[in-house]
């Protein structure tokens, strides 16, 4: 590998495009001295952002920038943190565990960043987590993974602004049951991911008095479906999916022609369609069928000023489309976390008195502090509990139908059904 | 570009953690947390394709239907040249004759210069502009720009390289400075061989480096390869080294002999695309090997993203591990894979001419003769691989490069107006759009292929002269062509998982 320590020196004022749209586009026209005056130090926040710009989180990576210049921009306006302006300073991983490590590392001992932020692949955050402990960086994922809250990371890792699958998942069983039916089939990919769904989700609807009447896995490789279909049994009234990867749309269609008119209900997770635009001729297949949402892609009747607000400074529509490109689809179940996890670092910052790299500690114990947070601009998604021993998030989950070629949420889970026993704590691990 | 490997991929992540880890750690600590990391990578893993692509909409389209048709129309070119009169199908590539442009020499000289000052800026913001590989512009010059693009208006337009190369400005100035006789001599035996090596290094580096997208990686390369390149003209004569080590000006050259139009400073020509090499004297085998390499490397590169190729190498496709973690399984697949094409390529001009000795009559071509005009043909089958493999990353990564361009030092500027354009991926989104992308790359692949047949019959009537010899003669390699469209055109339709 090449070395570039030689920019370490990096001075404000030469900074990159993507600061300088972090910072200075951020302030309009006045003057950065006039906006930041209250500071004591006029030095920038410098937030790594960890991004998938290449490899397979590429289409990810696209929208969670957007997202993460948007919040920045929006800080900035409102003063930025502690009277100091933020600066994105963001560096492609390839959406690779071992170039994420050291893509921590660089934040951490060559952009003098205050933290790491961003990461969404589960992968790339089990590679990079274990580097910024080792160099005491705080490292805010945004990554829907379990592995934050299972204790398996450390304490310089924090998932505040977007919730675990397991709680995601776990929270389905009581809708499902009491709206869909108590049978249950489930077809999953055959490994990890999908194991996780079979053992998250067979525990929920058994707790709600249901049963999985059948588990399917399916090879990973797997890209034709409907051979497995006739193992679904008669008297299954739900289908449970959870099918990833290309094959994904391929797999929700032969399910439709294999049932016809005559389907159980068939619920699914967004990730199946996110950044599909569902209203596609050819598509029609999905029309009826649930899904979880991270945040509902389309704005609802009883949108609130937040959302309208949050659409509007990422640049989305009313159906979660591009402002410039109705076509353009964003990952809007997934990206809001990047606009709400650097709102808790902005809080936390404030909380803590940061002022530098020595005080990373101290944000750190200010976020572990923080419990209620409220519905609001900083959390458009929903209100939120934040559990400090766990580094975890929790929140409100959404259940969309497609309905006419959009999805219109049918229920918003409570906080309390997504909660599940801590699994560790971190607050008794040393700094 | 992107992925591919053999290990398993707890196996990769605990090398990540090992190698990270301060050297004054303790062996246990080591062992502890890579064990942590290895059965964590199994038990939390986020579906490496969790991200609905367009390869999702690739496979709701009769794809089967468009192959069958694809594969339908290059049967038959190969059917209606075999029963075609003789004097048609080598018509084809006739030209005309156009008045030449008188440039002068020096003007391309002077454009050289000013590429490699280009060049220069590019790099200077490569080591000191932004981190993102989307916002710098370097890589996206380098390969969105350059690689993706320029080499495809290379193959329409003809050879552009000779106007803005970075060489052969500097290359010749440095060259005039003193004694201009080269200073060494490039053994003959050693052919276009460096060059062939050097085209390998660079698959190395683009499918199998971890980061060639990264601005500063990627311009510490591009200032090595431009140094090694000029001490390699200075030494050994600026043509000897650009003809048979700078495998760059190797592979736009043999591209601009697809153009149809070749513009001469006394005379120019015009003719049906490939006419350049229809009308091309036999190559040497390494400069053969070469163009044969410019398919192989592009074939993989492609071949290396499917479900097919990773769970060969012992991915899970929905759980990519990262290029950090099969880096030797990329090598080794460049290798193999272009071990196996040369082999069956040469395989087949072997047996072709066996046959139309024995069948056709036809007189004592040798085989590197034949090879050598022969490897040739495949050219118009590299380039529509290239189209169509790239045009997916080119429609979006052209406009991060528009935008970089307007904006290129991140300085605030709008040069052309697109500094704040906003990058669409919205016709990715949709099954109408998804389906004219696929059928314009499929459809370069058909039309390459085509073309590649007609120049391997035209080679051959030219060889063997009687259209009997020259029919019988293409039978194993018009076989190769029409499984090679169908490979095509299968690694656009199949899933993808890196």
């Amino acid at each position: 590998m090449l070395d570039n320590r030689s920019r370490t020196g990096h001075l404000p004022g030469t900074m990159t495009r993507r600061r300088a749209i972090g910072t200075l586009a951020a302030v309009g026209s006045l003057p950065l001295a006039a906006r930041f005056a209250q500071a004591q130090s006029s030095e920038p926040i410098r937030i790594g952002f960890q991004v998938h710009r290449t490899g397979i989180g590429a289409a990810y990576g696209r929208w969670y920038d957007r997202t993460t210049e948007a919040a920045a921009r929006r800080i900035n306006d409102a003063g930025g943190i502690n009277g100091r302006p933020v600066e994105i300073i963001a560096e492609d991983d390839g959406t690779d565990p071992k170039r994420g490590a050291e893509v921590v590392e660089k934040f951490a001992t060559q952009h003098n960043c205050d933290i790491a932020f961003g990461t969404l692949f589960s992968h790339v955050v089990i590679g990079s987590a274990p580097r910024a402990g080792e160099l005491k960086i705080p490292y805010f994922v945004v990554s829907e993974g379990h592995h934050v809250a299972s204790g398996i990371l450390n304490r310089y890792t924090l998932q505040p602004g977007i919730t675990d699958v397991k709680s995601q998942v776990e929270a389905m069983g009581p809708y499902v049951a009491e709206n869909l039916g108590k049978k249950v089939t489930m077809i999953f990919p055959d490994f990890a991911f999908g194991h996780d769904h079979r053992d998250y989700f067979s525990a929920s609807i058994e707790r709600q008095g249901g049963t999985v009447v059948e588990k399917i896995a399916i090879p990973p490789t797997e890209t034709a479906f409907t051979k497995y279909f006739p193992r679904i049994p008669q008297d299954t009234e739900v289908v449970y999916h959870v099918m990833v990867g290309p094959a994904v749309l391929t797999f929700v269609k032969e399910l439709g022609e294999f049932f016809g008119p005559s389907s159980p209900e068939i619920f699914g997770f967004i990730d199946s369609l996110e950044a599909v635009d569902i209203t596609s001729p050819g598509l029609e297949f999905l029309e009826g069928s649930y899904f979880w949402e991270g945040y509902p892609r389309y704005a609802q009747a009883d949108q609130t000023e937040y959302d309208k607000a949050y659409r509007a400074a990422v640049g989305v529509d009313d159906n979660g489309a591009a402002l410039s490109d109705s076509k353009d689809v964003s990952t809007y179940a997934h990206m809001f976390g990047c606009w709400e996890t650097l709102n808790i670092v902005k809080a936390g910052m404030e909380a803590s008195g940061y002022a530098g790299p020595d005080d990373r500690a101290a944000l750190i114990e200010a976020v572990e502090a923080m419990t209620d947070l409220p519905h609001s601009l900083d959390h458009p998604q929903g209100a939120k509990v934040f559990n400090g021993r766990t580094h975890q998030v929790f929140g409100h989950q959404y259940i969309s139908r497609v309905n006419e070629g959009r999805l219109d949420v049918v229920h918003t889970t409570s906080i309390e059904d997504t909660l599940y026993e801590d699994e560790t704590d971190y607050t008794a691990q040393a700094f | 570009m992107r992925t591919v490997i053999a290990m398993a991929s707890t196996g990769n992540h605990e090398t990540v953690a090992t190698n990270r880890i301060p050297v004054a750690v303790r062996p246990a600590a080591i062992a502890r947390m890579a064990s942590i990391t290895a059965t964590t990578v199994a038990a939390f893993a986020v579906p490496a394709a969790a991200h609905v692509s367009e390869q999702a909409l690739v496979l709701l389209l009769p794809t089967d239907v468009y192959i069958s048709a694809g594969i339908a129309a290059v049967v038959l070119t190969v059917l209606v040249l075999a029963f075609l009169p003789g004097r048609i199908s080598a018509g084809l590539f006739r030209t005309v004759q156009l008045p030449g442009v008188p440039v002068p020499p020096i003007l391309s000289g002077a454009t050289s210069l000013l590429a490699l000052a280009l060049l220069a800026s590019l790099l200077a913001a490569g080591i000191a502009g932004t981190r993102d590989p989307l916002g710098n512009p370097l890589p996206l010059f380098i390969w969105t720009v350059w690689w993706m693009g320029f080499v495809v208006l290379q193959g329409a337009f003809g050879n552009l390289w000779t106007w803005v190369n970075p060489f052969t400005g500097l290359g010749c100035l440095l060259a005039s400075i003193g004694d201009q006789r080269p200073r060494l001599r490039l053994p003959e035996r050693l052919g276009s061989w460096p060059g062939v090596g050097v085209l390998l290094a660079f698959g190395a580096f683009y499918l199998a480096y971890p980061a060639p997208d990264d601005p500063d990686r990627l311009a510490w390369t591009v200032i090595a390869y431009l140094v090694v390149t000029f001490a390699g003209m200075v030494l050994f004569g600026s043509d000897v080294w650009l003809t048979r080590c700078e495998s760059f000006t190797m592979l736009l050259r043999l591209y601009a002999r697809l153009a149809p139009v070749r513009l001469g400073r006394d005379q120019s020509r015009a003719g049906f695309p490939g006419w350049g090499i229809a009308a091309s004297e036999p190559v040497p085998p390494s400069l053969a090997v070469f163009a044969l390499v410019m398919l192989g490397v592009g074939s993989f590169d492609g071949l290396n993203e499917t479900f097919w190729w990773l769970s060969q190498i012992g991915v899970n496709p929905l759980e990519f591990p990262g290029r950090s973690a099969i880096i030797a399984e990329t090598v080794t697949g460049i290798i193999v894979a272009n071990v196996a094409l040369v082999t069956v390529f040469g395989a087949c001009v072997w047996a072709g001419l066996r046959l139309a000795q024995r069948y056709g009559q036809a007189g004592e071509t040798g085989f590197v003769e034949a090879f050598g005009r022969l490897a040739l043909s495949i050219i118009p089958i590299a380039f529509a691989y290239h189209i169509a493999h790239f045009l997916t990353a080119f429609l979006i990564n052209g406009q991060y490069a528009l935008v970089a361009a307007s904006d290129p030092f991140g300085t605030g500027a709008d040069l052309f107006g697109f500094a704040h354009m906003h990058v669409t991926a919205g016709f990715f989104n949709t099954l109408g759009s998804v389906r004219v992308i696929w059928l314009t790359q499929a459809g370069a692949v058909v039309i390459g292929h085509i073309i590649a047949i007609l120049l391997a019959h035209a080679i051959a009537m030219d060889m063997f002269g009687s259209r009997k010899a020259a029919a019988i003669s293409q039978i194993p390699l018009a076989t190769f062509m029409i499984l090679y469209t169908l490979l095509g055109l299968w690694l656009l339709a199949s899933p993808r998982g890196a």
